[in-house]
């Protein structure tokens, strides 16, 4: 015991004379909270939209303005001919729409009134949200005309969101920036102290010492779990008033799942310090089979449900996944312990599984041949 | 060093011996066989030396001896235990001091004590008379990664130390240390047998095994003999005699070819900068010998005086006679390649008063520290000019000016009467400059990294194939071209440098510490090679602070706190310290230490 403690404080003393240690544990971490809360966007608005209005008439014109009213579109500026075509050629437009002559007369005599709608494809996500809008606006002008128009829409469908019915975006990408964070970071800084004692040699003191493995990864481990602790802090509580999310309902899970999470990070980071002969490969190590892992296949961003099959069996081994799952029951569902046990005791499997790993990969505290 | 540092340590019964291994074997994933069943026998309470070449497997057996590597095969006992078991008593200093550089001194030993549960108590009063025993104790609060190389080695010890061990295994640690704290740190181990700690230096330095009580050779993985001192040179029944002569050139020659007729009497030659080395076997009839060999060349007969020979003798006749190495300098393609080559001419059309490496009142400042205080010095043709000097003395500052490099405070650095700061195209093609870590590429091959360096010295492509193949094979690289430079070990990347800094055929070479950390015959064959391009008309300034190959210089010069307090031949520095010729160690000692006392 005496000798973790020891360890442990080396740890410590060592952490704290590493500016880079210092700058990664919190500044780093602030500055990535921030870059993914703000950055990452995932509904559309502002879109430009051009319009040629060759009918010039009141139902026309009610149909452009039913397309501004969904705060989805703004008008573009068209220059030269003002066609909506040259508009999206010049990217000035991503949305064209083209309402031919007789556009009213068609509708009032019950006919089928063609219109046009171009869309820039580039970017598809954008594209999908467009098309349904054009739907949307398109069923409810439908809707809207029916009293005088002769072919009422039959079908009117009623659409509603659960759980975060304004939609806000926030309470879908913080939780998840929590798990990235409190992964990525804890990580990096324990595979940094692990590989460094391999990197400066030091490791021949400790396999000469009375030391014993688990001593050894205990001290570390505690340490890093300790500063990880105090990240999460940093990155928890400005991230709750930033963005105006706060837990709902029982906040236990949370309060255990966080230090098993960051148990299982710091355990990752060890584990990879530990096969790493150096500093520079265990941090790029770290980074490539921690960070992209976790951005991509923890439905951070992605449904995980999307994944498909060979990575999909590959995303249940991220550990985010669990934790992310498990954040966004605490601060939106609010469901708590019924719904994300088993995620907890996904965490307890990975620490598991990687202090044995670690500990294999050096349980003999000796000079590798 | 106090040696009541030592004092105080439980007594431990004599007896049985400190440390057995029975054909200990140890085979490297990569197929590398570092130790090829050694025997080894240790008694307590020894100081014992472990010699050997780079690569020989000292390091290797410390650390199996340590408990820290397994090995392949065969035994190792460590105080009647296996080594892992002892580990508590057993202080193991490692050649990179294997300290955490972020910690201080006070942090670095309290973790070594609480790692190796040393009671509070008792680590209090051992840290303060190791601290205070080591002149450490004002510096507790300073970062191991800020102190220089010979306080990092105190500190290493001192941590060793702090457990109380009955065993210290010391892996090389006089490398990188000045003289002064070379001799400093030898007394401290010789304190410590008289404690009854046994005690086990690797080192390749031969000077140093002089002071073991034992030492053990170790080749290529095994033991080729052990023995003390005085027996090893007792068992080799040979005397040596230093021949010293105005005219060492053609005295060589005469000798050599007195060696290749069969001489009955001589065995083995030395050349150094001011004298030569014979190897004789009864001094009457050798020396009978040579006048009559002399007198048939024409030639004055040298200054003769006898004297015991030194370890390197024995080693290098053993390991001859063993057939393990051929100790005599291969002709090297040099000569034969160089002769007609350009530098002659060019050193031709010098006026000879004009000498190659000048420094006119050199001086420089960094800030508020005068690192070169008036120094004044000339290299002439043909010269290999010594600048000795402790750790911090100002050689470094002085070559790098010298080279065109630092541009001096005050004063001139001049090459062949050219300001050296010019840098001027036709002056670089003619310096050769080895810096004190030259840098190779580690991941390139050999080859490569030749190739490379050709084309930095614009060597003439046709050209290239040649001077690469004549780099390789001086220096002894024949059949490495596709090694990747990283695996290799210190002594060899030091001689592809060494090989890399001189392709472009220089007549002017300044090389900053070419063999620290090469093993004695890689050093050997390295001053050889100095030697050959000195002969041909090349200049040579070396600073080194081994003074073991000072003697390979033919003028020397010591530098303290940035001044050159003494210039001479290794014979007049030696001469210098009143009291009569000693070793070039002592005499060197004296001077700084005399030299300080007057500042």
């Amino acid at each position: 015991m005496n000798r973790i403690l020891v360890q442990a404080n080396k740890e410590w003393v060592e952490f704290r004379r590493d500016r880079l240690s210092l700058a990664l544990a919190f500044l780093l971490p602030l500055f990535s909270l921030l870059l993914f809360s703000y950055g990452i966007r995932l509904e559309s608005k502002n879109i430009p939209l051009a319009v040629e209005d060759a009918d010039h008439t009141p139902v026309s014109r009610e149909y452009v303005h039913r397309l501004y009213a969904t705060n989805m579109f703004i008008p573009a500026a068209c220059p030269g001919d003002g066609s909506p075509s040259d508009a999206i050629d010049r990217s000035l437009a991503k949305v064209g729409v083209v309402i031919p002559p007789g556009f009213a007369g068609r509708l009032f005599a019950g006919q089928v009134a063609p219109m046009q709608v171009l869309i820039d494809g580039t970017d598809i996500s954008d594209s999908m949200i467009i098309i349904n809008s054009i739907k949307a606006v398109n069923s409810y002008f439908l809707k809207s005309i029916s009293h005088c128009a002769r072919n009422p829409q039959a079908v009117v469908p009623h659409l509603r969101i659960w759980f975060n019915p304004g939609r806000k975006e926030s309470l879908f990408i913080v939780p998840g920036v929590f798990g990235v964070i409190l992964w990525m970071y804890p990580a990096l800084l324990a595979a940094v102290a692990a590989s460094r004692e391999k990197e400066q040699q030091t490791i021949i003191r400790v396999f000469s010492s009375r030391l014993s493995a688990f001593e050894f990864l205990f001290g570390k481990t505690l340490v890093y779990v300790l500063i990880g602790l105090g990240l999460a802090l940093v990155i928890l509580v400005p991230g709750c008033l930033l963005f105006r999310i706060c837990p709902v309902g029982d906040p236990t899970p949370l309060l255990v799942a966080t230090p098993l999470y960051l148990f299982t990070s710091v355990l990752f980071g060890i584990l990879v310090g530990t096969y790493a002969n150096s500093q520079t490969v265990a941090v790029q190590a770290t980074s490539t089979l921690g960070f992209f892992p976790c951005l991509l296949l923890s439905g951070f961003v992605y449904p995980v449900d999307n994944i498909p099959f060979p990575l999909s069996a590959f995303s249940l081994v991220v550990p985010a996944r669990y934790y992310i799952n498990l954040c966004r029951d605490a601060f939106e569902r609010g469901i708590g312990w019924p719904a994300v046990y088993p995620d907890s005791l996904m965490l307890l499997l990975f620490i598991a599984i990687m202090f044995t790993i670690s500990f294999l990969g050096i349980c003999r505290m000796q000079l590798k041949d | 060093m106090e040696t009541s540092v030592w004092l105080g340590r439980a007594a431990t019964k004599p007896g049985s011996g400190a440390i057995t291994t029975d054909q200990l074997r140890k085979r490297y994933r990569d197929g590398v066989e570092a130790l090829r069943g050694v025997d080894l026998q240790v008694n307590r309470g020894e100081l014992f030396g472990l010699i050997g070449p780079d690569g020989a497997g000292k390091s290797t057996a410390l650390k199996i001896l340590a408990g820290v590597m397994r090995q392949t095969s065969g035994q190792a006992q460590v105080l009647g235990r296996q080594p892992r078991k002892v580990r508590h008593l057993v202080g193991f200093v490692t050649q990179d001091f294997s300290l955490y550089p972020d910690l201080t001194i006070e942090e670095n030993l309290r973790y070594e004590a609480g790692v190796q549960g040393v009671p509070e108590d008792v680590y209090a009063a051992r840290r303060n008379t190791y601290l205070r025993g080591l002149g450490l104790a004002q510096f507790t609060d300073r970062l191991a990664g800020r102190l220089s190389g010979g306080m990092k080695r105190k500190l290493a010890l001192c941590a060793a130390l702090i457990l109380n061990p009955r065993l210290l295994l010391l892996d090389e640690p006089t490398t990188g240390l000045d003289p002064v704290s070379r001799s400093e740190l030898w007394e401290m181990l010789a304190a410590a047998g008289r404690e009854e700690v046994t005690t086990v230096v690797a080192t390749p330095y031969l000077l140093e095994a002089e002071r073991c009580d034992r030492i053990a050779l170790l080749y290529e993985g095994q033991i080729r003999m052990v023995g003390t001192p005085d027996e090893l040179r007792a068992r080799l029944g040979l005397h040596r005699l230093e021949l010293r002569s105005a005219d060492l050139l053609r005295l060589e020659s005469a000798i050599r070819e007195l060696l290749r007729r069969g001489s009955s009497q001589i065995v083995d030659l030395y050349t150094f900068g001011d004298r030569l080395d014979v190897l004789v076997k009864s001094i009457q009839a050798a020396e009978a010998e040579l006048r009559e060999a002399l007198a048939e060349a024409h030639l004055p007969l040298p200054a003769v005086q006898p004297a015991e020979p030194t370890l390197d003798n024995v080693f290098s006749l053993v390991l001859r006679k063993e057939g393990l190495h051929d100790y005599k300098p291969p002709e090297f393609p040099k000569l034969a390649l160089r002769a007609p080559a350009a530098p002659g001419a060019a050193r031709d059309s010098a006026p000879a008063a004009q000498p190659a490496i000048s420094a006119r009142n050199l001086s420089r400042r960094f800030n508020h520290f005068l690192a070169v205080d008036n120094v004044n010095l000339n290299v002439d043709y043909g010269e290999i000019y010594g600048l000795l000097g402790a750790n911090g003395a100002g050689k470094t500052t002085t070559v790098k000016m010298l080279c065109g490099l630092v541009e001096p405070t005050a004063g001139q650095a001049l090459l062949s009467g050219e300001q050296a700061l010019s840098r001027s195209s036709s002056l670089l093609k003619r310096i050769g400059y080895m810096s004190q870590k030259f840098t190779l590429y580690d991941t390139l091959t050999v080859l490569e990294n030749l190739e490379f360096y050709s084309t930095v010295y614009e060597i003439p492509r046709g050209k290239r194939r040649e001077k690469i193949d004549w780099a390789l094979q001086a220096c002894g690289l024949m059949g490495m071209q596709k090694t990747i430079v990283e695996r290799l070990p210190l002594g060899w990347k030091q001689r592809i440098a060494f090989g890399a800094s001189v392709m472009h055929e220089p007549d002017i070479l300044i090389l900053d510490e070419p063999t620290a950390g090469v093993d004695p015959i890689a050093r050997r064959q390295l001053w050889n090679l100095i030697r050959d391009f000195a002969r041909d008309g090349a200049a040579v300034l070396v600073t080194t602070h081994y003074l073991e190959e000072a003697e390979y210089c033919t003028r020397l010069g010591i530098m303290t706190r940035g001044r050159i307090v003494k210039e001479g031949s290794p014979g007049q520095i030696k001469g210098s310290k009143p009291g009569g010729p000693t070793s070039l160690e002592e005499a060197f000692v004296a001077i700084v230490k005399g030299s300080e006392e007057d500042g």
